[in-house]
């Protein structure tokens, strides 16, 4: 590639300067028509509990307000889960969590409605809450029924293991804390109709949703999405803002915002699996790992949401990019009064590998070696040891090469003698290294939702329209999407008009998730602007009778056809007049994937993403306080569509997955309530808890072996597992503490207090 | 001599405001009203950043820029003030300023929601030449939330900046814009909006003249503790005063070797005073809060609010320090640790205020504090432990420790003082110390902490104070 090429390449976000002088317009930016109202959700108090009696006549009186709604003004389907029934729009007689929506309000302004809704008077009859997987699973309260997985003989191979040992291992909670907290604008029209602007990752179940709920069909309600605030899978199933405020909407026939307080959107929706396993590993002398029987609990919360694909994710991520040969694990769906555990990046990915990073690690530790060395004898091979738990063969595999090279590229061997000689000369102080593998699968583990769709129009100047599913939530989709189409038209990425995402547009979306939107939205667009080429060419071959074997190229505004030079916008113009049409959808549906629920079998993902991080900390003995001194990344994008975003995506999802794992604690009292509903009580990374070192570097010989657009690879969740390099750094200096003797004990999130915690347990054992 | 009228600067012009709602937050004063949307809401209490908006201000002749969180200010506060948002940044002929051509190119923004927080709170410090180095910038930085960059772009389109010329449309519009200021009437304010009524007097005596017709009024004195009252709780607040116009209670001095402080004075004022003295003290005062937190939040407001957990109650304590409070007809001086008499309860009674507060300089004492939390920048100590101790040739002549966090008010260690006291400086007498201290403090289990950690984390401060000052080195990861 030439420089100049690369660099165009690294284009910066569509909307970068509207960012940063205010312009770009967010849900609550848009200008509203006078009649609007403004609305405001009234929760339960309690987790778990009978509701006797609801007043609102307080609220009914309160100033300003104009419309009280509850269960009984829905007129069709009182519920927003996505794919079972248990998400209600508001509780009927019974609440199951604290946060629970009860009844809405729609007042003259926001403020009229937030203090109207502190005026209702519920009467409760408590029942007993269950706050904790521990709870959940001695009361039996689960979900689903309980899902095994298996492949060989597991309980033989333990047996004839040399070496044995069992364990336990939790990954917290996280709550996904976009910096734009959920809200929806809703617009009655006429025949009923609904416009819907909603900050959500999924337009086309939010479509379907509102449709049920009133009774009506789809195609009454139209939703739009220019871009959203952040949404790491925290608004890929909320439906329950964009539902109430159609709901206040449809009652009042009035223009209806609803923007949640960050308060109530941290009580209410959704946050991430804490997850719990019980295990038993046995290994060779060398460290090869010979079997694994696992018991996998998640906190699904109140409700299925999405739990079920969740922990599938994460069945099919427990082998991280380790062959077990023998495996079992029995799955765990706990039921909780709880706010519903939800989608978040990595989506139950992450938290399988966790379990099988610490299993490893804890191998290095019994066995005396370095957990680089335990890591690399059990990753999957090229030729042999190839197959997962699930019977897909992995015909990527660049593990092996990622891992050395970072190896060697980040000094590893000699920082670590070097921190073991520290680590002698400091009592309160300690270091620890720590290197980690990722192998993430890239595509829906529900097969049908891997298609997406595009609409392209050329306009008669040249200029192009450009529309498809997916949601731009900063990741920078709509940008690399723009460039993919202009390159491919030849035209100036400037001539390509970015739009909002539009269910009347592009019908039947998936939601923008599983690290695929890009791919999927990006192959569709491909596909709308191969149609209008198509169209464009058999025109000027007709016209100017050029044989059709002469191949087409659209460069620099002009199209090269044999020895014919077009410009691309005088062509655009004659084929407008002589009625050929300038405007196309495109779809795309993934290929070769399948995948067998029931069996657990077969291949649910088209490609994997693979990287490696390398992470040194430092921990202070006394307090638990740990601060991340280096961090060397190495990542395979693929061929890059843009390096500068991907790098982005890199860094960004590597401090999320670090405040996943160091200092994000999501906390419930044993009454079920949440005590961690706000910035000053639930803390993600700021900027001083960043790597001091930050050096990331995507995988220069990257290329993806499928037919994905660019040769590229995603970047979307893969990286937030990189930072489970800063975990076991952690806990290898806590290690140092007992002189590498002794196995720590230590559950993510690994904070101060769990450090020093863990710390104390070595001294004292 | 008073007016109702709130009186500002915003694109270089005058506006005045009339019996303004001295409840409306600044933000929703911003969006709805200015109908400026740049400007976001992300947490309503100042947590996050995203309504950092900046205030120009006359300071020795110059305009000063301060960041604040528009989201925990009242309207009001706007009176005398420049007030910038984001919007404002782009010149007339449409281009951008230095600030957002750094932020753009360096790929800054994500979803680009926090994006114009950042901007204000880099402009801010852009204008006041503060960017110095990586640890200006993340300080400048650390009340604002990214959470899709990981702010490594963020800090090194910061970092472009020092190589950028400073001259901007605000130097060109300087002139204008402070000769607009000087127009401002200087009166005591007096706002009455249907039953609230706000009050900024500029004197003591007009203070004291206030209170009296008003007993039960709010004080506000920076405000981000009190706005929370509207912004969470829901509920008005009628009767306010605010204290930060009074220029009285506005200042740092040397009086017989103890820093005097007016109650009023801005905490960011405060540390880069106190750094010469107690350098911890300033360390502490850096991670008190965010930059935007520390510009308005005042040394008085944080002893008022009684907080168990405010972080310069124990370092204050442990310095022996004492305030002066105005009292119905006198002053009267308390010592600090006196102060305090349960959770968020003050010997403080209606009417009387804080004037300034005497902080001791120990010349041949030392004096260390440590604050322990989740997260380095922004964040709620689960302790902040302070010791200053008077050593003479290895005996501990005097022992004066304080904690926050430990119990409902920020206090001493009693006992464990006792102990101390006439002991030898060894490792054996501060082992055993840490045993006593289990019976000055009875913490409690909250979502920062467990009990058993504050009470663990607290033995092991006092063992790192004694290891830090044996060995004269620090022992410290930050």
């Amino acid at each position: 590639m030439k420089k100049q090429d690369y660099f165009s390449e690294k284009r910066i976000h569509d909307s970068a300067y509207k960012h940063v002088s205010g312009f770009a317009e967010y849900t609550d930016d848009m200008k509203e028509p006078d009649s609007t109202i403004y609305g405001a959700i009234g929760w339960s108090k309690k987790a778990h509990a009978i509701i006797k009696k609801i007043d609102l006549k307080d609220v009914k009186s309160s100033e300003g307000v104009v419309s009280v709604v509850t269960f009984k003004d829905v007129p069709g389907r009182n519920d927003v889960g996505p794919v079972f029934d248990g998400d209600p729009i508001f509780a009927n007689n019974k609440v199951e969590f604290y946060g629970q929506p009860i009844f809405a309000v729609a007042a003259k302004s926001t403020e009229f409605a937030r203090k109207a809704v502190l005026k209702a008077k519920v009467y409760y009859k408590e029942l007993k809450p269950i706050v904790t997987i521990k709870e959940s699973l001695a009361k039996k309260k689960l979900l689903f029924k309980i899902r095994k997985i298996k492949r060989g003989n597991p309980n033989n191979a333990l047996l004839k293991s040399k070496n044995r040992f069992k364990g336990n291992f939790t990954t917290g909670s996280q709550e996904h804390f976009y910096l734009e907290g959920q809200v929806a604008f809703v617009v009655p029209k006429e025949d009923n109709n609904m416009l819907v602007y909603s900050s959500t990752q999924h337009p086309s179940e939010t479509q379907q949703i509102i449709a049920k709920m009133l009774n009506q069909k789809s195609n009454s309600i139209t939703v739009l999405v220019r871009r959203i605030g952040g949404g790491f899978g925290g608004k890929e199933t909320n439906f329950m803002t964009a539902s109430i405020c159609s709901l206040l909407a449809h009652k009042t026939k009035c223009p209806v915002k609803l923007r949640l307080d960050r308060d109530d959107d941290i009580i209410i929706t959704g946050k991430r699996h804490e997850f719990f396993s019980d295990y038993e590993v046995g290994f060779s002398d060398k460290g090869e790992i010979k079997s694994v029987k696992l018991k996998l609990s998640s906190k699904c919360g109140m409700s299925p949401d999405l739990s079920l694909a969740i922990n599938e994710r994460a069945l099919l991520h427990i082998d991280n990019a380790y062959f077990i040969p023998n495996l079992e694990v029995k799955n765990y769906l706990c039921k909780t009064n709880t706010s519903t555990s939800t989608a978040f990046r990595g989506f139950g990915g992450n938290q399988g590998m966790m379990a099988i990073e610490n299993i490893i690690d804890n191998i290095s530790r019994y066995l005396g070696k370095d957990s680089s060395e335990i890591r690399k004898i059990n990753f999957y091979k090229k030729n042999s040891r190839n197959i997962t738990h699930y019977g897909m063969k992995i015909e990527d595999n660049v593990i092996n090469e990622i891992f050395n090279k970072l190896l060697k590229k980040s000094n590893y061997k000699k920082r670590y003698s070097e921190i073991k000689k520290f680590n002698l000369k400091n009592k309160y102080k300690k270091k620890g290294i720590s290197i980690t593998p990722v192998k993430f699968g890239i595509s829906f583990t529900t097969i049908h939702l891997n298609q997406a769709g595009a609409l392209v129009h050329i306009y008669t100047d040249g200029s192009v329209h450009l529309n498809h599913g997916g949601i731009e939530m900063g990741q920078g989709t709509h940008t690399k999407i723009a460039q993919l189409v202009s390159k491919s038209f030849g035209i100036p990425y400037e001539k390509v008009q970015i739009s909002s995402t539009n269910t009347s547009k592009v019908p039947n979306t998936s939601a923008s998730a599983a690290s695929s939107t890009t791919d999927l939205n990006g192959a569709a667009a491909l596909d709308a602007v191969k149609k209008i080429k198509l169209n464009l060419e058999k025109f000027i071959k007709n016209k100017y009778k050029i044989s059709v074997k002469n191949n087409v190229v659209y460069k620099n505004e002009k199209i090269f056809i044999g020895k014919y030079i077009f410009k691309f916008n005088d062509i655009v113009q004659e084929a407008y007049l002589n009625r050929i049409s300038l405007s196309s959808n495109g779809f795309y549906s993934t290929p070769k994937i399948n995948f067998n629920k029931k069996k657990f079998y077969g291949r649910p993902f088209l490609y994997f993403c693979y990287g490696a991080a390398v992470t040194e900390v430092t921990i202070d003995t006394l307090t638990g306080e740990n601060i991340i001194d280096t961090v060397d990344i190495l990542h395979d994008a693929g061929n890059a569509i843009n390096p500068a975003l991907e790098l982005g995506q890199i860094e960004g999802g590597f401090v999320q997955g670090q405040g996943w794992l160091t200092m994000e604690e999501v906390n419930w009292k044993s009454n079920g309530q949440i005590t961690t509903f706000s910035p000053s009580t639930y803390k993600i990374p700021a900027v001083s808890d960043i790597p001091r070192k930050f050096r990331v570097e995507i995988y220069k010989e990257g290329k993806n072996k499928e037919e994905v657009i660019n040769k590229a690879k995603t970047t979307g969740e893969p990286p937030l597992m990189l930072a489970m390099s800063v975990f076991f750094a952690i806990k290898d200096a806590i290690a140092s503490t007992s002189n590498y003797k002794k196995i720590p004990e230590l559950n993510a999130p690994a904070t101060p207090e769990k450090i020093l915690l863990s710390i104390s347990r070595l001294k004292n054992n | 001599m008073s007016t109702n009228k709130v009186q500002f600067i915003f694109e270089n012009k005058l506006i005045e405001l009339d019996n303004p709602d001295p409840n409306q937050t600044l933000l929703n004063f911003i969006r709805e009203e200015l109908k400026k949307t740049g400007t976001k809401e992300g947490c309503a209490e100042g947590g996050c950043g995203a309504c950092t908006v900046v205030l120009g201000e006359m300071e020795n002749k110059k305009i000063k820029y301060k960041a604040v969180n528009a989201c925990i200010s009242f309207t009001p506060i706007l009176h005398g003030k420049q007030l910038i948002v984001v919007e404002n940044l782009v010149s007339k002929n449409g281009s951008y300023h230095p600030v957002q051509e750094a932020m753009a190119k360096y790929h800054a923004s994500q979803c680009g929601f926090c994006t114009p927080g950042f901007v204000m709170s880099i402009f801010a410090m852009y204008k006041n030449k503060n960017n110095k180095d990586e640890d200006n910038i993340k300080d400048a930085i650390s009340g604002n939330l990214c959470r899709c960059t990981g702010y490594r772009p963020i800090i090194d389109a910061a970092k472009s900046l020092k190589k950028k010329t400073r001259y901007d449309e605000f130097d060109q519009n300087n002139s204008k814009v402070i000769k607009l200021l000087k127009k401002i009437n200087n009166k005591n304010i007096i706002i009455k909006n249907k039953n609230k009524k706000y009050f900024a007097p500029k004197t003591i005596n007009e203070l004291k003249k206030i209170i009296q017709q008003n007993p039960n009024s709010n004080f506000l004195s920076g405000g981000t503790d009190l706005c929370l009252i509207v912004t969470k709780s829901r509920q008005e607040i009628k009767d306010i005063i605010s204290l930060n116009d009074i220029k009285e209670l506005n200042f740092i001095k040397i009086i017989n070797n103890e820093i005097n402080i007016g109650a009023t004075t801005p905490l960011i004022q405060v540390e880069k005073f106190i750094q010469k003295y107690y350098p911890d003290f300033h360390n502490i005062l850096r991670r008190y809060g965010s930059v935007q937190i520390r510009n308005v939040g005042t040394i008085g407001g944080n002893i008022a609010t009684a907080s168990p957990i405010g972080d310069t109650l124990p370092l204050l304590i442990s310095l022996n320090s004492r305030i002066l409070i105005q009292t119905k007809k006198n002053n009267k001086e308390i010592f600090l640790k006196d102060f305090f008499i349960g959770y968020r309860k003050t010997r403080l009674k209606a009417g009387e205020f804080i004037k300034s507060i005497k902080i001791p300089i120990y010349k041949n004492h030392k004096f260390k504090a440590y604050k322990i939390s989740k997260r380095f920048d922004d964040d709620i100590s689960s302790v902040c432990a302070s010791f200053n101790f008077r050593i003479k040739n290895q005996r501990i002549e005097d022992a004066i420790i304080a904690f926050g966090g430990m119990s409902e008010i920020p206090k001493r260690a009693d006992k464990c003082e006792k102990f101390l006291i006439n002991s030898k400086f060894s490792v054996d007498i501060f082992e055993k110390a840490k045993n006593i201290l289990k019976q000055d403090f009875r913490p409690i289990d909250d979502m920062r902490a467990s009990k058993k950690y504050r009470l663990e984390v607290a033995e092991n401060l006092l063992l790192k104070f004694f290891l830090e000052t044996k060995s004269n080195k620090l022992i410290r990861i930050n």
